[in-house]
């Protein structure tokens, strides 16, 4: 069928505005212009209806609600040492976040934050195991290299099956989290484990290997400011490069990508490797930063709450900043509901679940508006 | 004789930000051929879909034979004895002649195949159309595909047939044909509304003409008491120029050599069979031809998105084997796609993006892999004023231009550096007159600049009134080329539909 051409904007046909469409009185229309307020306005509305479905859920299941709701606000930032806390659970969701919303902007589903991620940690502990010996800050760029390197080269096996074979890189970045997954095991069960123990985990580093901490009273190190800059980094290349100018235009048009001459595959390889580069700096911060061992429960699940945040973000780099800490701070503030409530934790997850859906059916919502209708005869 | 059978009274259908018809008005008399004019945008289609039963008005009635008419779907439409053939056919490409107006009966306990294929074969027959009612329908071409869309509808015993735009597709004497038989049609009693934007059309065939401009009826007149260029004025708004400044024709070297390129397409369909083609500095050669007959195949070769399995192209003298498309760009090569939402912008990207899309990459643009801000903002500032682009400024949404600015904002970005070669597909299509008026203008420029321009299209007027050389594109060659005062309407339009000419090939054709 052929729209009667309207310059621009909203198609006559579009299925949702005319499924939508009720016999009388109201009627969903697509939004020529979404503007910020309309965005800011959906977003309240989401997380006042998050909040009420909360509360009844809470209250059902015998709890308090606002005391509930004031245990997890105290817990993400009640007091300094919490505030500092919730930039330390933060610090891995900003980068896989940053990950996961450049390979999104160039339209690559790289899903394998969290595999790149160890591919990052296990990058920095073979510096470490090699040479040792190295002084202290020349260790650090030498293993958040390796880091990179490592998370790039993990992400470019997904990358090249992609541009050579259209190999589905969903399925095969979700692979490779497996396959990373043991590989990591053999070495934490073979060479890598720490001598004389039973635990699949290595030694713990000498501590003039440990990123340093900004303060002395909580658990937040340099790799917060480090995620910091990589979120501005990011979004230098997206704005300012020709590069990002060619991984936006993919994203939004491959076709008329190609025929401007962009070439699509170079553009996919290298969003590919730059993506898996930042989750394996992630990998390499926490490893330094937080746990000073290899084990296989330094991250759990940051790779696919990087998905997430870059979502809720738009992609947009600042925003996974905010987002991030968001993030954090339900988890750092869960934490604590747990302790003092007594919430089980499997209701934590349920509450991030409402509040994650709702904020991405606000971002949908505000492209449209609801129109009373004349009724005719 | 004038006895109405359907009626629009003050309809009003609006969709969001803008109004596609607006207390629209308008009487169809019982066995006329009425035309709906006006240029895209206008509202035909919209009208036509809502006695179509597809929309329903937000304000206004529609009457059929004096009684109010309340439709809520096609269905409901064609049980009152209204029928409509859109642009885009609506059949099963696998499925047979008679199988496809079976599908369209509805569900029913026995299928009468052979009761629908004696009733196809009296209309074929009668009609004098050449198809077999047991062909498969994707193998047929679109104009008979058409004639199978018309019967399927006259099967279902509609009073009223509304065509969209059914010319778009056939060559002269496809149309030629076409109009021969809705005379006899309507001859026989049957009620046809036609909608077209073609002034010869209208003045050809129909007994009365409704002009539509803006959403709003200008006016209905008789076809015999008007002239087309009054109806031109109706339609537009304003005098309208059938003419271009044009200068003389001074062809130079030889810019684009294609020799013998041979390019499998995808699907089967449009496939490049050892096409030559060759285009001089300071000349516009038109490529004619129906659609499908690989006009596709040849943009993506010479803008070099896919590479010919066999042959070579040549532009200036060099060849673009296996260069990229942005290596093949810098020979002089700048191109305008034919489907410029979907092959020419990133409709998400803000104006002044879209008007560096390719030349991203070069100085002053670029610099060191940076995007020079200031120079964008110069190139974009420059663009729109040259260009004539309408636009709130230089950082708006692409997404809310309309069709002529989003074409003018893709010829800034390719005229910006000056080409040798300038290769367009259909650079008119969905514009209207004042854009096209524009565009034409400006593809004429570059040919008295010096550009070899070549001039895909499916609009045989606007190859006939812009090209010095004609060539003519059917089955993936070019079976026929001469100069435009060598040819006629007809003689090209018998090249379109396969029959070479005598001669035509030794003359202008590349050796």
């Amino acid at each position: 069928m052929t729209a009667p051409a309207p310059s621009g904007g909203g198609q006559p046909g579009d299925v949702a505005s005319r499924l939508l469409q009720p016999g009388a009185g109201w009627r969903l229309e697509k939004r020529l212009h979404v503007r910020p307020w309309h965005e800011l306005a959906a977003l309240l509305a989401a997380l006042v209806a998050a909040a009420t479905i909360i509360g009844i859920l809470v209250s059902a299941t015998g709890y308090q609600p606002w005391e509930s709701l004031g245990a997890l606000y105290n817990g993400a930032f009640g007091s300094r040492r919490a505030a500092l806390e919730t930039l330390v659970q933060a610090t891995p969701l900003i980068l896989t976040g940053l990950a996961a919303a450049i390979a999104f902007r160039a339209g690559v589903w790289n899903i394998g934050a969290e595999g790149q991620f160890f591919a990052g940690a296990i990058g920095a502990w073979w510096v470490y195991d090699v040479w040792g010996g190295l002084p202290a800050p020349l260790s650090f760029i030498v293993m958040f290299a390796a880091a990179a390197l490592a998370g790039a080269a993990w992400a470019s096996i997904a990358g090249g099956l992609l541009v050579r074979y259209q190999t589905n890189e969903i399925l095969t970045t979700v692979m490779l989290n497996f396959v990373i997954l043991y590989i990591l095991s053999y070495l934490l069960a073979g060479p890598w484990q720490a001598p004389g123990t039973p635990y699949y985990q290595t030694e713990r580093m000498a501590d003039v290997f440990f990123l340093p901490r900004f303060t002395s009273d909580s658990r937040l190190h340099w790799g917060f400011a480090i995620a910091l800059l990589a979120a501005a980094a990011v979004y230098f290349l997206i704005r300012r490069t020709t590069l990002g100018y060619e991984i936006r235009g993919v994203g939004s048009n491959v076709t008329a990508s190609r025929y401007k001459g962009i070439r699509v595959g170079m553009v996919t390889l290298a969003v590919m490797a730059i993506s898996g580069a930042i989750a394996g700096v992630a990998g390499a911060g926490e490893l330094l930063g937080l746990h000073h061992r290899l084990q296989l429960d330094i991250a759990v699940g940051v790779g696919f709450t990087g998905i997430i945040i870059a979502l809720v973000a738009r992609l947009h780099p600042l925003g996974v900043i905010v987002t991030a800490i968001a993030f954090g701070a339900l988890l750092n503030g869960s934490t604590a509901m747990q302790y003092e409530t007594g919430i089980p934790r499997a209701l934590v997850d349920v509450i991030e679940g409402i509040t994650l859906t709702l904020v991405l059916a606000a971002a949908v919502a505000c492209r449209y508006r609801v129109r009373r209708t004349a009724r005719d005869g | 004789m004038s006895d109405t059978i359907l009626a629009a009274e003050r309809v009003t259908k609006r969709f969001p930000g803008v109004t596609a018809n607006d207390a629209v008005t308008l009487e169809i008399h019982r066995g006329e051929i009425h035309c709906l004019l006006g240029e895209n945008g206008a509202g035909k289609t919209t009208l036509a879909d809502i006695f179509y039963g597809v929309y329903r008005p937000d304000e206004g009635t529609l009457r059929l034979n004096g009684e109010v008419l309340d439709l809520h779907t096609p269905r409901d439409a064609i049980a009152a004895g209204i029928g409509m053939v859109h642009q885009h056919f609506e059949l099963v490409p696998p499925m047979s002649v008679v199988e496809n107006v079976v599908i369209g009966t509805g569900a029913r306990q026995w299928l009468d195949l052979s009761g629908v294929r004696r009733r196809m074969e009296e209309f074929f027959r009668d009609y004098d159309v050449r198809i077999d009612p047991d062909a498969e329908v994707g193998r047929l071409s679109v104009g008979e595909q058409q004639w199978v869309e018309i019967f399927k509808t006259l099967y279902f015993g509609v009073e009223i047939l509304i065509l969209d735009e059914p010319t778009a597709a056939l060559t002269p004497q496809g149309v030629e044909h076409l109009f021969r038989i809705l005379r006899r049609m309507r001859d026989g009693g049957l009620t046809i509304i036609l909608i077209t934007h073609k002034l010869n059309e209208v003045m050809e065939l129909s007994d009365r003409v409704t002009v539509l401009r803006g959403g709003a009826v200008v006016d209905t007149v008789r076809t015999a008491e008007v002239t087309s260029r009054e109806l031109a004025r109706m339609m537009v708004g304003r005098e309208v120029l059938f003419r271009l400044d044009k200068e003389r024709y001074q062809p130079g070297e030889p810019v684009l050599e294609a020799d013998e390129i041979h390019l499998e397409s995808d699907t089967g369909r449009g496939s490049l069979k050892g096409l030559s083609l060759t285009a001089r500095a300071g000349e516009i050669v038109g490529v004619a031809g129906v659609s499908g007959n690989g006009q596709n195949a040849l943009f993506d070769a010479l803008v070099g998105v896919r590479h010919p399995a066999s042959g070579t192209i040549r532009i200036g003298g060099e060849s673009t084997h296996d260069k990229p498309a942005s290596r093949i760009a810098r020979l002089g090569l700048a191109s305008v796609p034919a489907d410029r939402i979907r092959q020419g912008l990133l409709m998400d990207f803000r104006v002044k993006e879209n008007l560096i899309l390719g030349l991203h990459r070069r100085a002053p643009i670029a610099r060191r892999g940076l995007l020079d801000q200031g120079a964008v903002n110069d190139f974009a500032d420059e663009s729109i004023a040259g260009f004539e682009i309408k636009t709130p400024s230089a950082s708006h949404p692409t997404r809310t231009l309309s069709g002529g600015n989003l074409q003018k904002i893709i010829l800034a970005r390719e005229l910006s550096g000056k080409p040798k070669l300038l290769v367009v597909h259909q650079p008119t299509r969905g514009l209207d007159i004042a854009a096209s008026e524009y565009v034409r203008q400006r593809l004429v420029e570059e040919r008295d600049r010096g550009a070899a321009v070549i001039l895909i299209s499916e609009d045989l007027d606007e190859i006939l009134q812009l090209s010095d050389r004609v060539a003519v594109m059917y089955d993936g060659r070019i079976i026929s080329v001469a100069a435009r005062d060598q040819v006629t309407r007809e003689s090209v339009g018998l090249n379109m539909a396969g029959v070479e000419t005598d001669g035509s090939a030794s003359g202008e054709g590349p050796s």
